[in-house]
């Protein structure tokens, strides 16, 4: 079966030269083309090819029928050509190169002391994962759609036995699936350097950690989706993507201390106004679920413990929820609404 | 408070307790007897023992529940043998001694009532010089309360409250002007709090308390040692108010949280030595308001652990004189803050050559000789920034917070004045021996949680790659 061709034409990282791709320069693009040589052909001229994809459609057998299926072809795919771009291949590195360093930096503080509580190692990993996971899934998202778009490849997918809705919706579990990887991969590193050094974190808090990360993943690949639905161009997408990003990480945070210090907030204010930033709502729930107790974040987490006690899970689980459903089904709206071309 | 309602129930208790006149029990009249009490002793089979027993005697009770209250009148010497169980049946206090020299040793008390007002205890010690021994109180309101009750040993006793809110539980162990007593290796669960008043000359030693209010209270209460006691999950480790002459040795203060979540709070307390405890986990390690409350003598702090901490040590700006030598400040996410804004020139970081470990010394040592060869400081602009505004704190461990930080480092106009200075830190810990805790031996769990979070990764790379191949 040839799919070559068809592989080649969706990877985001081996469009053709004339392809302005915002992420990865052309001498690396070619060098680790999955694909080699099937990496310069387009779409267009690949219209033989069409009835390939059509048999793939229909042949897998195992698949549940209908849209699921339709939907998961689209997610092998995707998650095929991410785990062979080089975006998955930085991210993954850098995250468990970070975590790394975080680990064993953490393993020297407490001096072998043998003492562990929640340290320096946990908020590592949190500012690690705060930093990191929302710019990978980000401008994962951000280059899902617009890219396609920009090549004309999109078009060429939709006409396929396909539609938007699953399109959009394979895509965006194919990128998830590749961004469990990268996240397994660098907490699991993170892990395991803890084990060897013996710093007694628990290892149910680890778990939960990453769970916790693939969460916020999840919502930033949403949100990253709908910035590539709305843009005509990839490099725009993913200009927009770190744009956002920088306003999730930094400004929002700067403005809500600045504004919380001129406008005398309320600490219950302040606390409903932080978690509408979805990091926000990670950092709290997994300083909650290490410390079962926010009141390591001062007056506003103690108000919060002591206002909603258990029902903060269901508080920050609905934050995150929101952040997951609300981009997705404005972009599939989108998408189903948008020209392909 | 305590005062008013001691007297209401005296009152009280002298109207209507008449009833048991005449008992041998009652040679020794207590100031707040009471009819149920009374009436009680004339019916249940210990009480009929200790009526007919001797001044002096040894009285061995064998297993079994008894549903009594005991009132004890005379000095003997009361032994539960095991299976002993003394059951209040929910309501009022289970055994009071009124005489002197009384002990009590290997019974279960369960079960008393639950009215604050009456102060429903299992033990209440009304006379001096008894021994409480390796008694379980379950289930209990208060569980030992000593009024007026000099040179009394409270020793191997596990007091377990009543599963209240914590505004309707009563305190495990309560001294009302009890001087001299010894109070140790006792365990205490669930109540509210193990508290001294007005109550001198006390030892507490090797006791653990866990998932109370106040681990140990101390009340105007002087010369007091409190040492190698475990104090954990409580709302606050040892509080200390209005107190002189306290020594602090070789305690355990672990993971006491909440809105107070002190591990030792210090309230205009004078002369007092605080060496060798490990402080970990707490919200704020050591609370510093207005102690020491004279110039006597300086505070003392030598030789702790303040470890994982949310904060190491929390000074009010009253708080001066305070001399911190040889301790271990380990990753307090704030090791130093000060309430409110200021420095904290009132108080010494080091003591001729002995300086602290401070987990966050940035400098060197080229000579070798043990101390970081610069003056370590503490001046980041995101811990001024808390101190002003401790609300602020909801933005720790974010990148904001290590912008802000960077910030604070990279322009000299926004970095704030240096909180306090340690002209001779050290750069390795100090070791205590004592201290050392088990390791949290999560290793072994943990190579499991990595070794489950690689197989997933890689197993979804492997996938993805064997469903490119067909």
């Amino acid at each position: 079966m040839n799919l070559a061709t068809f592989r080649a034409g969706c990877d985001l990282d081996t469009g053709t030269s004339e392809t302005p791709t915002v992420i990865v320069p052309q001498s690396l693009r070619d060098a680790t083309s999955p694909l080699g040589k099937g990496g310069g052909q387009t779409p267009g001229n690949a219209s033989g090819k069409r009835s390939s994809y059509d048999m793939e459609l229909c042949a897998s057998g195992h698949l549940p029928p209908g849209m699921a299926r339709n939907v998961l072809t689209v997610a092998g795919r995707e998650l095929r050509d991410a785990v062979r771009a080089k975006w998955f291949l930085l991210y993954t590195l850098a995250f468990a190169g970070l975590g790394l360093a975080i680990s064993f930096v953490s393993a020297s503080a407490t001096g072998g002391s043998g003492l562990a509580s929640f340290g320096r190692t946990t908020a590592g990993m949190i500012n690690l994962v705060l930093l990191v996971v929302p710019l990978m899934a980000l401008t994962a998202g951000a280059g899902a759609i617009a890219s396609d778009r920009e090549r004309g490849m999109l078009q060429y997918l939709l006409a396929q036995p396909v539609s938007r809705s699953e399109v959009y919706l394979g895509k965006y579990v194919g990128l998830a699936f590749a961004l469990l990887a990268c996240i397994f991969l660098g907490l699991g590193v993170c892990a395991g350097v803890l084990a060897w050094t013996g710093i007694g974190t628990k290892p149910g808090a680890v778990l939960w950690l990453t769970g916790l990360s693939f969460g916020l993943a999840l919502g930033m690949l949403s949100v990253g989706m709908l910035i590539s639905s709305l843009s005509r161009r990839a490099s725009v997408a993913v200009g927009t993507a770190v744009f956002v990003w920088l306003t999730l990480v930094f400004v929002s945070d700067l403005g809500l201390m600045a504004g919380a210090m001129a406008l005398r907030l309320r600490i219950e204010q302040l606390f409903w106004l932080s978690l509408v930033n979805p990091l926000q709502v990670f950092k709290m729930w997994s300083l909650h679920s290490a410390d079962a107790s926010l009141d390591v974040l001062g007056p506003a987490g103690l108000y919060a413990t002591e206002e909603y006690g258990r029902g903060l899970n269901a508080i920050f689980a609905a934050g995150m929820l929101a952040w997951v459903i609300v981009p997705l089904a404005i972009g599939v709206l989108v998408m189903n609404r948008r020209a392909a071309a | 408070m305590n005062g008013v309602l001691g007297a209401i129930l005296i009152s009280v208790g002298g109207l209507v307790a008449r009833a048991g006149d005449g008992l041998p029990g009652n040679d020794h009249e207590s100031p707040r007897d009471r009819a149920g009490l009374s009436r009680a002793v004339l019916t249940g089979e210990i009480g009929k023992r200790i009526a007919g027993a001797e001044e002096g005697a040894t009285i061995e009770i064998g297993p079994g529940v008894y549903r009594e209250h005991l009132r004890i009148g005379k000095r003997i010497t009361l032994v539960g043998l095991p299976g002993a169980i003394l059951d209040g049946a929910g309501s009022g206090d289970i055994v009071e001694i009124a005489a002197e020299g009384v002990t009590i040793r290997g019974f279960t008390l369960r079960n008393t009532g639950i009215d604050l007002e009456q102060e429903n205890a299992a033990i209440r010690v009304l006379a001096g010089r008894a021994t409480i021994e390796d008694n379980v109180l379950e289930d209990v309101l208060f569980g030992i309360d000593l009024r007026g009750a000099p040179d009394c040993i409270i020793r191997g006793n596990r007091i377990g409250g009543k599963a209240l809110d914590i505004a309707r539980r009563g305190d495990g162990l309560r001294l009302w002007r009890s001087d001299r007593g010894i109070i140790e290796y006792n365990t205490l669960h669930d109540g509210r709090d193990a508290i001294l008043w007005y109550s001198s000359g006390i030892t507490v030693r090797g006791n653990r308390s866990e998932n109370c209010r106040y681990g140990l209270h101390l009340m105007f209460s002087d010369e007091v040692v409190i040492e190698d006691n475990t104090l954990t999950g409580n709302s606050v480790g040892i509080y200390l108010m209005y107190s002189a002459g306290v020594e602090i040795a070789r305690n355990r203060l672990v993971r006491n949280r909440g809105p107070s979540g002190y591990g030792i709070g210090l309230k205009e307390t004078d002369r007092f030595r605080v060496q060798e405890n490990l402080i970990t986990g707490n919200r704020v390690g050591v609370y510093l308001d207005g102690s020491p409350f004279t110039a006597k003598q300086p505070g003392e702090f030598a030789r702790n652990i303040f470890a994982f901490n949310d904060i190491g040590v929390t000074f009010l700006p009253s708080a001066r004189g305070n001399e911190f030598s040889e301790n271990n400040f380990i990753d307090n996410i704030t090791q130093v803050a000060v309430s409110g804004r200021g420095t904290l020139t009132g108080n010494r970081f080091w003591k001729g050559e002995a300086g602290n470990f401070w987990s966050d010394y940035t400098g060197y040592d080229r000579d070798g000789d043990g101390i970081g060869d610069f003056v370590h400081e503490s001046r980041t602009l995101f811990e001024s920034l808390t101190d002003r505004n401790p609300a602020m704190r909801l933005f720790l461990f974010s990148p904001t917070q290590q912008a802000i930080e960077f910030v604070g480092r990279a322009l000299p106009a926004v970095r704030p004045e240096s909180k306090f200075e340690d002209e001779v830190p050290r750069m390795r810990p100090v070791e205590i021996a004592f201290a050392r805790e088990e390791a949290a031996g999560g290793a072994l769990g943990l190579g499991g949680a990595a070794a489950l979070l690689l197989t997933a990764g890689a197993g979804v790379l492997v996938a993805a790659r064997r469903d490119g191949g067909t």
